[in-house]
Parts: structure tokens; C-alpha cells; sequence
């Protein structure tokens, strides 16, 4: 099987580039490590090496602006015939017609961390596209929202037009209330079913469940059980006296929900909440994967908690979710109406204020579950962005010695949006 | 309805309308003949032609051979003449006998001499199910002959089109082909005294709507209507489509009405595969009326089986009421 090399993202805002020049030719053999062909970006011309050793085949030409991820050459093992590419390599014409189209499509920021050789598991789930009705299509094309990112309410999870034109709301009307009105019933859990042993998600705070996208796209095939927090997604909104009341609320959904040993995977204030659930169903949880969760040390940023809870608008909700990430170019205008549709009731935004008032009063995480994390015996792993802007990633160096820490360059509090490829090869060695 | 149009109205049945407008075709054109087996004193398979022989004499209603071939073969040749022959057959099924004369002559000859002559041929097509009569007199064989470029194919489903396209048939150069379905025969409806036409190749819109659009044709608009009304009742607000012509199809109604809803269903009694549903599916989704679907396109038609003889099983290889039902609610709830 010949291997397939990539235009790398060498550069964060980088969405195309130019091969300068070819350090071997067509046909030529190459060993591993040795010298491939140079990039040309905006600010300097950058060396790639031979991911493998092989035969060079199938290149695509020097000075032409390629798309990243986009395939520029193919390595073929020696005896294999040296002929069509799997598919076909890049040329100009895939390239979007500006800069514009490439920063309105929050998913080609995914692009942060593409390694050098995709596996074949990779390029199967990057051809699962969202499932869309030609009319909400052409909406969307129209508004200039990626329908990756918009939760579709048709069958199976299709969007539906009504669906983009929900993205279309006059928030300037909707005000935050102070009171909101409680609301009684069972948490919203969805499962998707697959093999191997299935993965359970807790999302973290002020987001909910579909905020699990992109991870799940890297494991397709897979059980998946999400959950919605109390106040959040689908959940109902309801008051919490503190932090273990909001616990044993989870535990009764975990174990409803939850018959076989699990791989809990839990992000921020989910991180918290599972270590709490952790804690006590150790036999239910065969790993624990922590990603930059709350409950390790006092501080967080309780300017971005706050002006996400007070945000009644995407423009004012945007500049809290740049905190968010690393690259702040990701969080776009149709991002942040798609992420303030999500928040469209006021109820649900004064649940989560209330919320926040209880589990961070003055701005501190009043809960600590550092103790917990040291009695826990399953295989846990913390993940954590180290360009984190809401609770510092060095909170994870006080885990113990055999927690596994995957910290990452380049990447701030949303690691399982941000490089969902990184996580998803984590996760996805997971049996 | 166009031309020469008549306040007074009636009520006839299908097959009296249809009669009617023989009357008057015979009565105000000379060179109008009609020609079929057993259309003469016996008034036709399905008494359609009744006792037009009484009133025209038999050198005008010509009772033909029992031989479809033949019988077609003098029609084509009588139009070619510049006579106006209405050819019925008893069984639309039996005009697989006659295909010769319909496809390779009546529909070839203006084209292969150059305009030099045309085929003012009508010819009438009693088909469909629902009569007990089984695989070889129950079938609903339009789609072929809409196969062929030179043919108009006409699904008339009220007795006020029935008349109105048979007239505006005869005023056509070309070889016209109207499919009737005999259990519409008895069905009662107004229709307007005196000449007028129905133009072929306009579809008409039955009943507004804005949730979803049914195309049906032939007895199937009655069913789709009925459905409709029922589900009007549950707050689905459906579309109906007639289309009348089959070919040429009238695109611009199917589309407006696609373009409206986001929702199509079609529903016909031929057999499902390679029906007009997939002419008509097809049309929508290489036009711009593609962008306003909502739903995927659903198709209800025949059994992919002859017509059974058992009455029972006869319903069942067609569409029938309680099945539109189910299309529409399923499309309507966004199970599709």
C-alpha cells in the first residue's frame, strides 16, 4: 500500500501552500528522514522529510498554492507498481476561491495538527459528511454557515431548513432573566451504538453535547453514550444547593444508563463530575480520560465564565468563546450564532448562572477532586491544551505519576474541538 | 378550459362526457370517423361509444376485425388521407398488438418525410385495475407509448378533461393518446355543455397546499384527494397535482408546487419502477427545484406483479387510500 504524503499545516494560520521545490524526483528512491521537498509560507520556506522510505510517485507540481491536507505525492514500497494514485493527488482547482472561504469554515480549523501520514482509519472518517436536506444546503451556503456545525432536528440527525433559520434570530429582543423557571424530568443521554466498549461523555461547562462532534467523527463504529448536563443541552434546568448534589445526579443517570464497564471521557466541568462518579463505580469504568477538567486547583477564568453566562448576542458572546481556543480565527460570526442558538433560551442561561454561582462563587472552583484522582486505580489520562485560557494546564502536573499526560502545543480549553485528530488516535487505541 | 366556452353545465358520467364530445367531434367536422371493435351496435366494451352508430351510420362509427394491427394499420392510413379517426381499443392492454402502427408510423412519418405529411390519429385507451379482469385486461401501460418522441400521451381524471382533451385532441396534427381509466367510466362530475377544450400539456393543481405535493395521475389525483382531505383534518395542508398530460409533462406546475412545499410524493398505478414517478422525481432533481427539498422523494405505484385476479389481491398491488395516508404523514413528520 502506497503512502500517501500531505500538505503539512506548518504554520497556524496557514490554509494553503506552495511546494517551493522537490528535493527528489518522480520515480526517484528515498530514504526515511532524508529531505522531500520544501513549502514556501508567507514567512519562511520550511523542510519536509520523508515520512517513509520508498518510491517517489504521483507529484504535484511546484509554485501552485495546494490545500492543506490535501495529497502532493505518494511513497510506494519497492515492488509495488509505481501507477494511479488511491485518489487523486491535489491541484489548484480544489483550492477555495479566497481567504474569506477558508476562515468562514470553522471545520477547516480542525486542520490544526495533521500529521504527516494519515492513517487509513482517518481518511474513512473524514468522508462522513453532515447529513443535510438540499434546502437547508443552499440556506446555509447562503448564510455562509458550515453545516458541520449546526444540530440538525431531522431523521437521524439531518438539518432541516427550519434548522438554519433558527441560526437567523434577533438576539438584540432576548434578555437574561435573574429567575428562572425549574424544570422537572430525566437528564438527555443519546447513544449511539457500535462495537468495542462503549465511550460515555460528559461535557463541560456552559456547552453540551454536540460539542462532541468532531471526537466523534474519529470514532465511527463505536457505542457512544452522551450525556447532557443538568441546565444544559436538552436537560432540564433545575437549581443545585452544591457541587455533590450535582454529582449524585449524575451517578443516578451513570448508572441507569451504564451496564458494563465504560471508558469515561469527560471534558472541564464533565472532568470534575467524572472523577466524582469515578470515585465511586470503579468497577463501571475500565479508563478515565480527563480532558482539562475542573477540580484540580482553585483558579479559573471567571471573566470568560461570566461573559459567556451575560452573552445574549453572538457579537457579545464572541469574544468569551475566543478565550476558549487557541486560534481565535476559528470562532467565526456563523460559529458564534450557531453557539448562541445553543443558548437561545433564557432560561437555560440563567440555570447555568445560578449554576455557576454555586459550583464557582467569586470566581474560584469551590470543589476539589485532587484527592479522588489519587485514589482512583483505572488506566486515567489527562488531556490538556497548553495555550488553555480558562483553567490553567498546569493543574494537570499534580496528578500522580501513573496518570498518562498528553499535553498539547498550540491548543487552548477545547482540545476534543480544536485537535480532534490528536484525540481521537488517544481514544481510539482504546479496545 | 379554453375556447368557445359554454355557462350551461351538466352532470355526466365519465364515460358520457366522453360520448358527448364524440357527439359533437362527429356533429361540427365531417372528417371525424370513429373506428373499434364492437363500437358499432354493440356500443363499445365499455358502452362508450353507445349509440353514436344510430344517429352517424356505420360508414362514420366503423366497427373494425378483431385485429389490433389491422385496425390501427387503416387508422394511421385514414389520418394520413386527411381524415380525423378516433380509434378505441377494448383493452388498453391490447394495443400491444397495434405498437407497430403506433410507434414506428403514427409517430415516425411527419419526421421521416420531412413534415410532408402528418398523423391526426386520436386514439382511446381503457386501462387500469379494479374490474376484476385480471393480468391481460388490467394494466396501466401509459409510460410505454410516453416512451416515444411524436406521441402526446393524455391521462385525462375528470369527466369535464375527458371531454375537453378529447376535443382539444382533435385539433392536434399529431398523433394523440388518451389513457382511460375504466373504473373513473361511472364517476359523475359537472361539465360544460357544448365545444370547448382542455389545453393538453398543462397539469392543474387540485387542491392548494403548502406542507406537501402529491403528483398523481388518473384515477390516483381521487385517491391523493382524499387523502388530502383527510389529513387536512390532522393539519397537514396537502398539495394535489393533476398531471393530465404525461407527455409533453408540464414541468413548471410540478415544480412551483415542489418549489412551495419541499415535499414531493408521487402516487400512479403503473407499476412503480420506471413509472412516470421516476420522470417526474428525476425532473425535480436536476432542476433548481432540487435546492427547495426538504425530504427525500417518495414514490407510491404498482406492484412489481401482474394484476392478480383476486379482488383482494388486486387492491393490494396498487395504491390505495390508506397508503397515501401513510406517505404523506411519514413525510410530513420527517421520517424519511
Amino acid at each position: 500500500m502506497p503512502v500517501e504524503i500531505i500538505m503539512p499545516k506548518v504554520d497556524m494560520d496557514m490554509s494553503t501552500g506552495t511546494i517551493a521545490q522537490w528535493h527528489v524526483s518522480q520515480g526517484d528512491r528515498v530514504e526515511k528522514g532524508l529531505p522531500l521537498f520544501d513549502i514556501e509560507t508567507d514567512k519562511a520556506t520550511m523542510e519536509i522529510e520523508a515520512p517513509t522510505t520508498g518510491v517517489l510517485g504521483s507529484v504535484s507540481p511546484t509554485g501552485v498554492a495546494l490545500p492543506i491536507g490535501a495529497a502532493v505525492a505518494w511513497l510506494y514500497e519497492e515492488g509495488e507498481v509505481v501507477g494511479e494514485p488511491p485518489h487523486p493527488v491535489a491541484n489548484a482547482s480544489e483550492i477555495p476561491a479566497s481567504e474569506e472561504d477558508v476562515s468562514s469554515t470553522p471545520l477547516a480549523l480542525e486542520n490544526i495538527t495533521i500529521p504527516l501520514v494519515l492513517s487509513a482509519a482517518d481518511t474513512q472518517s473524514a468522508s462522513i459528511k453532515p447529513r443535510a436536506t438540499p434546502r437547508a444546503r443552499n440556506a446555509a451556503r447562503e448564510k455562509g454557515l458550515d453545516l458541520a456545525f449546526v444540530s440538525g432536528t431531522g431523521p437521524r440527525g439531518r438539518v432541516q431548513y427550519r434548522d438554519i433559520e433558527a441560526l437567523s434570530v434577533d438576539w438584540s429582543a432576548s434578555k437574561s432573566p435573574q429567575s428562572f423557571d425549574q424544570e422537572v424530568g430525566d437528564l438527555v443521554v443519546s447513544r449511539t451504538e457500535g462495537s468495542g466498549t462503549p465511550f460515555v461523555f460528559f461535557h463541560g461547562f456552559a456547552n453540551d453535547a454536540t460539542s462532541w462532534f468532531a471526537l466523534e467523527r474519529r470514532l465511527v463504529g463505536r457505542t457512544i453514550i452522551k450525556v447532557d448536563l443538568p441546565c444544559h443541552g436538552k436537560s432540564p434546568n433545575r437549581s443545585y444547593a452544591d457541587f455533590p448534589s450535582l454529582v449524585a445526579e449524575l451517578r443516578t443517570v451513570f448508572d441507569k444508563h451504564v451496564d458494563q464497564p465504560v471508558h469515561l471521557v469527560a471534558h472541564s466541568l464533565g472532568g470534575a463530575l467524572a472523577l466524582a462518579v469515578a470515585d465511586t463505580r470503579p468497577r463501571k469504568i475500565e479508563s478515565l480520560t480527563l480532558i482539562a477538567p475542573a477540580g484540580l486547583g482553585p483558579q479559573i477564568n471567571a471573566d470568560a465564565l461570566n461573559g459567556i453566562l451575560r452573552a445574549s448576542q453572538p457579537q457579545s458572546l464572541k469574544p468569551w468563546l475566543e478565550l476558549l481556543v487557541a486560534d481565535s480565527s476559528m470562532i467565526t460570526d456563523a460559529y458564534s450564532r450557531a453557539a448562541m442558538v445553543a443558548r437561545e433560551s433564557a432560561n437555560l442561561r440563567a440555570a447555568q448562572a445560578r449554576l455557576a454561582s454555586v459550583l464557582f462563587p467569586d470566581g474560584t472552583q469551590s470543589f476539589s477532586l485532587k484527592s479522588a484522582l489519587e485514589r482512583l486505580d483505572m488506566p486515567t489520562k489527562i488531556i490538556w491544551g497548553k495555550a488553555d485560557q480558562i483553567i490553567p494546564w498546569q493543574h494537570a502536573l499534580q496528578a500522580p505519576g501513573r496518570v498518562a499526560l498528553h499535553l498539547l502545543d498550540g491548543v487552548g480549553h477545547m482540545p476534543h474541538v480544536e485537535a480532534p485528530e490528536e484525540l481521537g488516535l488517544v481514544l481510539g487505541a482504546l479496545k | 378550459m379554453t375556447s368557445e366556452a359554454n355557462i350551461s353545465v351538466q352532470e355526466l358520467s365519465y364515460a358520457e362526457a366522453i360520448r358527448d364530445a364524440l357527439d359533437i367531434a362527429l356533429e361540427r367536422d365531417s372528417r371525424v370517423i370513429l373506428m373499434g371493435e364492437d363500437i358499432g351496435v354493440y356500443g363499445g366494451a365499455f358502452q362508450v361509444t353507445g349509440d353514436l352508430v344510430h344517429k352517424y351510420g356505420a360508414e362514420r362509427v366503423i366497427d373494425t376485425p378483431i385485429s389490433e394491427l389491422g385496425g390501427a394499420g387503416v387508422a394511421v392510413g385514414a389520418a394520413l388521407t386527411g381524415l380525423r379517426p378516433i380509434f378505441e381499443f377494448q383493452f388498453s392492454d391490447f394495443a400491444a398488438l397495434a405498437l407497430e402502427q403506433i410507434v414506428n408510423q403514427a409517430a415516425k412519418l411527419r419526421y421521416m418525410l420531412g413534415g410532408e405529411v402528418s398523423v391526426p390519429l386520436v386514439m382511446r385507451f381503457p386501462s387500469g385495475s379494479g374490474t376484476g379482469a385480471a393480468a391481460q385486461h388490467s394494466q396501466s401501460l401509459e409510460a410505454w407509448l410516453a416512451h416515444v418522441p411524436g406521441l402526446k400521451v393524455l391521462q385525462p381524471s375528470t369527466p369535464e378533461d375527458a371531454k375537453g382533451m378529447l376535443l382539444a385532441a382533435l385539433e392536434d396534427p399529431d398523433p394523440v393518446m388518451i389513457y382511460e381509466h375504466k373504473i373513473l367510466y361511472k364517476m359523475k362530475g359537472q361539465v360544460p355543455s357544448g365545444y370547448y377544450t382542455t389545453e393538453i400539456g398543462k397539469a392543474a393543481v387540485r387542491r392548494e397546499g403548502k406542507d406537501l405535493t402529491i403528483v398523481a395521475t388518473s384515477i390516483m389525483v381521487h385517491k391523493a384527494l382524499e387523502a388530502a382531505n383527510s389529513l387536512a383534518e390532522a393539519g397537514i395542508d396537502v398539495e394535489v397535482v393533476d398531471l393530465r398530460t404525461i407527455r409533453p409533462i408540464d414541468r413548471e406546475t410540478v415544480l412551483d408546487s415542489v418549489r412551495k412545499t419541499g415535499k414531493l410524493l408521487c402516487v400512479y398505478e403503473a407499476v412503480k419502477t420506471l413509472g412516470i414517478g421516476a420522470e417526474i422525481s428525476a425532473l425535480v432533481a436536476e432542476s433548481d427545484a432540487f435546492d427547495y427539498l426538504e425530504a427525500p422523494i417518495v414514490r407510491l405505484g404498482g406492484a412489481e406483479c401482474p394484476i392478480p385476479y383476486n379482488p383482494d389481491l388486486e387492491k393490494a398491488a396498487v395504491p390505495q387510500v390508506p397508503d397515501i395516508l401513510e406517505a404523506c404523514r411519514a413525510l410530513h413528520e420527517g421520517r424519511v
